[in-house]
């Protein structure tokens, strides 16, 4: 018994820390630009689809695709914030919702147009690899999905702690008239943080790609599970969207041990509703 | 040093600021008072870049600066202690300080004017990695004021920075702002303490409803019966 | 006032016309492709209707719709399947099990502000569809449920889709019906109301919360209704049809294109959408299924970008002149007797309305006692109290962060006291929640940012608050025509609040607070940020109010406005009263000229 609750919280763990990389995106986004991104998930679903045709079409392992992810997908967000964000920045609620919700329905069908419904996956020498130790089972592509995934938090959190960029962006998130009277440009830095949060979870569709995967809707699966990630956590806490990524993780190898693993979604949905009706600012926000 | 001519504002459609014109000279310490809703925050946003005029120029050492947005305004060298002193509250002291000299060129004087405000206020020193939000009501009037020195400005805006401090606080406050103009940075002050504002300022002017109404020395309109019959409507 | 419609008005026929039209449609093309688009036109215009009760009047953002729509379909699929129960009956059934569901979502999610509010009814609706995809036993999962035909009407299922075209048509009617009713209702003044300006109108005394859920209510209806239809027309559903997120969107993109929180502009988006829909379909699904949806992304990012109005906003300015050119125009719409409305300045002879020279005016009508609310260890305001008398004017003042603003909210239910009492008429009132039943207890109030309902005329913006007082429209719009002649507004009231100078929006604020017909009034800066011409009038509608009998409590920053009206003043500075007293009183006070303009400033 031991045995398997320790193989469940590396399982756990291990998930965790994609849905952690998926989430610190969307939370960015939410706490800079006040914005929340409804087609974060398509962003994911894209970057899968990136990493496997370079594999398929150019033989890139996915690893390595992920260094040319990150700035593309950076560059995209980039965009997007300054095509369409950007216009309704001060728009109503409504506006901001569909504006991303209609960007979503595009790239998901744009998606299915262009690659149909199936399931693609990449199939690496690595792909089944696991290293065994103590009756325990790990997976070698998802032990790597969790370190990078870690590596890329950790970075990101130590730019916005110890650049002027980042420290900028944090400042803009705390209190933005004086980020504006500071000197900082306010429009600069949500076109930053908007590619940061769209870079970060094009990393984590790099790193998935090997253990999952791509087909159109695979992002509204993903999303939703960082909506829960975000709302646990609180969302404008990075910190937060880290640790409720962990918690979610192992929510999901718990109940799927114990419950069933379809009930997983059930599952995430009585924590968010729990958590909004609780504590709405989650467990590290702040209200 | 700074001119403004006509400048006309509005607030969504709310018409802030009518026709108002100010000149301040350079080394001066300017003053503006006036009740609440009269719009002195309003000319300072104005300046600062954060509302549009809607008419009228500004100019800054001899260059137009009405249509800058904010971030060129501060490059420029006019920096605005807001209202309320909007900290980064989840930010140490020291961060703090170190976003306040964003702009490239007070990047590079960084460390020389750490060391003149640390000399102004000792206590931030000691207090430099707690989070901004944490400090007493006076010791975050003080560090707001430190950052905006860190952007070495040339012109200083302070919006009502005795704002919710005991008196012996308010006097404080008013000294530093002396200290600050001797060391050379002109000053433009937007009170409610009408006595201490104008006992330190050069010159004055008194908004009512968004328009200048009177203008001229700070010792005059310390005298001048208008200023007590604006505030207490005697 | 009595009425009879002439039916040879185009304003009568017109809408009769189209409504004929519609009933004619279905058995015009003799063609099933045709037919089929029709009933489709219905069918979603119908359920964009119903999302455009929460989404549009209510500007409650829900994306989770196609939640109610499934179980209104697996409800009544699964009750006639098992237990041979006529789907008519398994309809009520499921839209009752939706209901259900919809209030136990809905009182927890409608505390959420709107992004979360959309991101709360996603989640749910996406949970809805893994259960119905997993609970295999219940539902055969994403293998779908198949409905045997054995047409029948007691079946609910017909041969040939003209009858299923009129069931939707007649759904879709009844929605149009509801709406338009809604929209000329208190209940339909009360959610716009709402959706502009939540705290202004639990001012004015609408419990937003339950009006929210009602609309909720009445929407999820229609569309488990729907739900149920739609089983029925193709006798097979599937979690991922009917649980899709995109069926919501495509509610809420008709809603919007159409014109959103009109009457029929979601039909109209439906007119528009679905044969553009069926026709990308036809040429663009046969190369690659998807293809449409694409449109329907790019068309829904750039309506809310570019065209956030609708179709609807734009018909609007050309139905008015093409009515007119219409035969019979010139003729009147509505024979009516008006009763010449009495000037609400006569009102002062009403027996209720206290009179000033009144033993009983001078007891306290309302009492503050030790008043104290801490915000985050500091004290906002520190153990203040005062009194009012019945027909007085007290005014309050206090340098910039006194601590004004936070009794009026402390007052009004906008914030709850840490300690102290607050009595009403004999009454204590103490933490008195929400806002909405203040309001209903006669207390009145105006906002220093006046908070004027944008999108709605100021007639109508009066009117929700007369409707605090009077149930039936009719009623309202008298009193709030009474309302808009005492403060000089009346040429205006088809204009909409938004296009209103700020004098006049500060006078509209008065309107919708005296339309409730408070016994208190409390009045934030209402003058300002007005010129000196301007104060003058408000002023003079001020001191009419107090004639009227109403007891007034003032904030205010201009000393000349605040020195003439009151009879008493209260100081406050740093949360404490500091000072009371007559305003000659308060001006020779040397605390209140301390505070105001620095100690020492007279020494």
């Amino acid at each position: 018994m031991a045995a398997t609750l320790i193989q469940l919280v590396i399982n756990g763990l291990l998930l965790g820390g994609i849905y952690a990389l998926i989430s610190i995106g969307l939370t960015l986004i939410f706490g800079v630009v006040e914005i929340i991104n409804f087609a974060h998930g398509e962003f994911l679903m894209l970057s899968m689809y990136a990493s496997f045709w370079l594999f398929q079409l150019c033989g890139v392992d996915p690893y390595v695709s992920l260094f040319m992810v990150i700035p593309s997908f950076f560059l995209i967000g980039w965009a997007v914030q300054r095509i369409i964000i950007q216009p309704i920045i001060h728009a109503p609620p409504l506006n901001q919702i569909f504006a991303t919700v209609g960007m979503s329905l595009v790239l998901q069908n744009g998606a299915l147009f262009l690659w149909k419904a199936d399931y693609r996956t990449v199939r690496t020498a690595y792909s089944t690899f696991s290293l065994k130790t103590g009756g325990l089972m790990i997976s070698f592509p998802r032990l790597v999905a969790f370190i990078l995934a870690l590596a890329i938090i950790a970075v990101l959190l130590i730019f916005l702690k110890r650049t002027y960029t980042g420290k900028a962006i944090r400042a803009l998130a705390q209190e933005k008239r004086a980020a504006m009277l500071m000197g900082i440009d306010i429009y600069r830095m949500y076109k930053i943080a908007f590619g940061i949060g769209i870079a970060c979870v094009g990393a984590a569709g790099a790193i998935l790609i090997p253990i999952y995967y791509a087909f159109p809707t695979v992002g509204a699966l993903f999303v939703l599970i960082a909506f829960v990630v975000v709302i646990l956590g609180g969302y404008n806490s990075l910190v937060g969207a880290l640790v409720g990524g962990l918690i979610i993780g192992l929510v999901e190898a718990f109940s799927g041990f114990f419950l069933s693993p379809h009930l997983k979604e059930a599952v995430y949905f009585v924590i968010f509703i729990l958590i909004l009706l609780l504590k709405p600012t989650g467990l590290f926000g702040r209200g | 040093m700074l001119n403004l001519e006509n400048i006309s504002a509005h607030y969504g459609d709310v018409q802030a600021l009518r026709n108002v014109s100010l000149q301040i000279r350079e080394g001066q310490i300017v003053s503006i008072i006036g009740s609440n809703g009269a719009g002195k925050s309003t000319t300072l946003n104005t300046i600062s870049g954060v509302i549009q005029s809607s008419s009228g120029t500004i100019e800054f050492l001899g260059k137009r600066i009405e249509n800058l947005p904010p971030h060129q305004i501060v490059e420029r060298g006019i920096v605005q202690i807001p209202e309320a002193r909007l900290l980064f509250p989840y930010m140490t002291v020291s961060e703090n300080l170190e976003l306040g000299a964003y702009t490239p060129k007070a990047r590079r004087g960084k460390e020389e004017n750490l060391e003149v405000v640390f000399r102004l206020f000792p206590i931030l020193r000691d207090r430099e990695n707690q989070l901004a939000g944490t400090l007493s009501g006076g010791e975050q009037q003080m560090l707001a004021i430190a950052r905006g020195l860190m952007a070495n400005p040339k012109l200083l805006m302070l919006d009502e920075p005795s704002l919710g401090l005991a008196p012996l606080l308010v006097k404080q406050v008013f000294e530093t702002v002396k200290q600050i103009n001797a060391q050379g940075i002109t000053v433009l002050l937007v009170e409610q303490n009408v006595f201490h504002s104008l006992s330190i300022a050069n010159q004055a002017y008194v908004l009512e409803n968004g328009s200048v109404v009177l203008e001229g020395q700070a010792k005059e309109i310390l005298d001048n019966p208008q200023v007590k019959e604006a505030y207490l409507g005697i | 006032m009595k009425s009879s419609r002439n039916p040879f008005h185009p304003r009568f026929y017109f809408p009769l016309a189209l409504v004929v039209f519609l009933f004619v449609l279905p058995i015009l093309p003799r063609n099933p492709f045709y037919e089929d688009l029709i009933l489709m036109i219905f069918f979603w215009g119908t359920l964009a209707a119903a999302w455009n009760l929460v989404g549009g009047f209510a500007g409650q953002i829900s994306l989770g719709h196609t939640a109610f729509f499934g179980i209104g379909a697996y409800t009544s699929t699964l009750l006639w399947l098992k237990f041979g129960l006529s789907p008519w009956l398994g309809m009520i059934a499921g839209a009752g099990l939706a209901i259900l569901v919809a209030i136990g979502i809905g009182v927890p999610c409608f505390r959420l502000r709107s992004h979360f509010f959309a991101l709360a009814t996603i989640a749910f609706a996406e949970v809805l569809r893994y259960v119905a995809s997993y609970w295999r036993g219940l539902t055969q999962g994403g293998v779908g449920l198949l409905i045997p035909f054995k047409p029948g009407m007691e079946n609910f299922m017909f041969r040939g889709k003209i009858p299923y075209a009129y069931i939707a048509l007649g759904l879709m009617l009844l929605i149009i019906l509801v709406s338009y009713i809604t929209r000329n209702s208190r209940f339909g003044f009360y959610l716009i109301s709402l959706r502009e300006d939540q705290d202004a109108a639990e001012t004015l005394g609408v419990n937003t919360s339950r009006c929210k859920l009602i609309a909720l209510i009445v929407s999820v209806f229609f569309t488990a209704v729907a739900g149920t239809f739609y089983a029925q027309y193709l006798l097979f559903i599937d979690p991922d049809t009917v649980f899709s997120l995109p069926l919501s969107i495509e509610l809420a993109l008709l809603a919007i294109i159409g014109g959103l929180g009109t009457v029929i502009g979601p039909v109209i988006g439906a007119f528009i959408l679905i044969p553009l829909d069926v026709l990308l379909r036809g040429y663009l699904g046969a190369i690659s299924a998807g293809l449409n949806f694409i449109v329907y992304g790019i068309v829904l990012v750039v309506a809310v970008i570019y065209f956030p109005r609708g179709v609807a906003g734009w018909l609007k300015t050309w139905y008015e002149p093409f009515l007119r050119r219409l035969p019979g125009a010139k003729q009147a719409l509505v024979t009516e007797v008006t009763v010449p409305s009495p000037a609400l300045t006569t009102e002062t002879s009403d027996p209720q309305d206290p009179d000033p020279e009144d033993e009983e005016a001078k007891s306290p009508l309302f009492q503050v006692h030790s008043l104290t609310k801490y915000f985050g260890g500091l004290a906002a305001v520190k153990d203040v109290s005062f009194e009012i008398k019945k027909g007085e004017i007290l005014g309050l003042i206090g340098p910039n962060g006194a601590g004004k603003t936070t009794i009026f909210n402390l007052i009004t239910g906008f914030l709850s006291t840490d300690s102290g009492k607050i009595e009403f008429r004999g009454e204590e009132i103490t933490g008195l929640k929400p806002p909405h039943k203040v309001c209903l207890n006669h207390i009145g109030r105006t906002f220093q940012l006046v908070k004027p309902f944008n999108n709605m005329t100021v007639l109508e913006n009066v009117m929700v608050g007369a409707f605090s007082r009077v149930r039936r429209a009719s009623e309202a719009r008298k009193e709030a025509t009474k309302v808009l002649d005492f403060i000089g507004l009346l040429r205006q009231r088809d204009s909409l609040a938004s296009s209103l100078t700020i004098a006049d929006r500060k006078r509209l604020e008065l309107g919708k607070a005296l339309a409730t017909k408070p016994e208190l009034l409390l009045l934030d800066e209402v003058v300002a940020g007005l010129n000196p011409r301007e104060t003058e009038e408000i002023i003079s509608i001020i001191r009419a109010i107090s004639r009227q009998g109403i007891t007034l409590f003032i904030i205010e920053h201009v000393m000349k406005a605040i020195m003439t009206l009151s009879h008493r003043i209260v100081v406050l500075h740093h949360g404490e009263k500091i000072a009371e007293g007559t305003p000659a009183e308060i001006s020779r006070d040397k605390r209140v000229v301390d505070a105001y303009l620095g100690e020492e400033y007279l020494a």
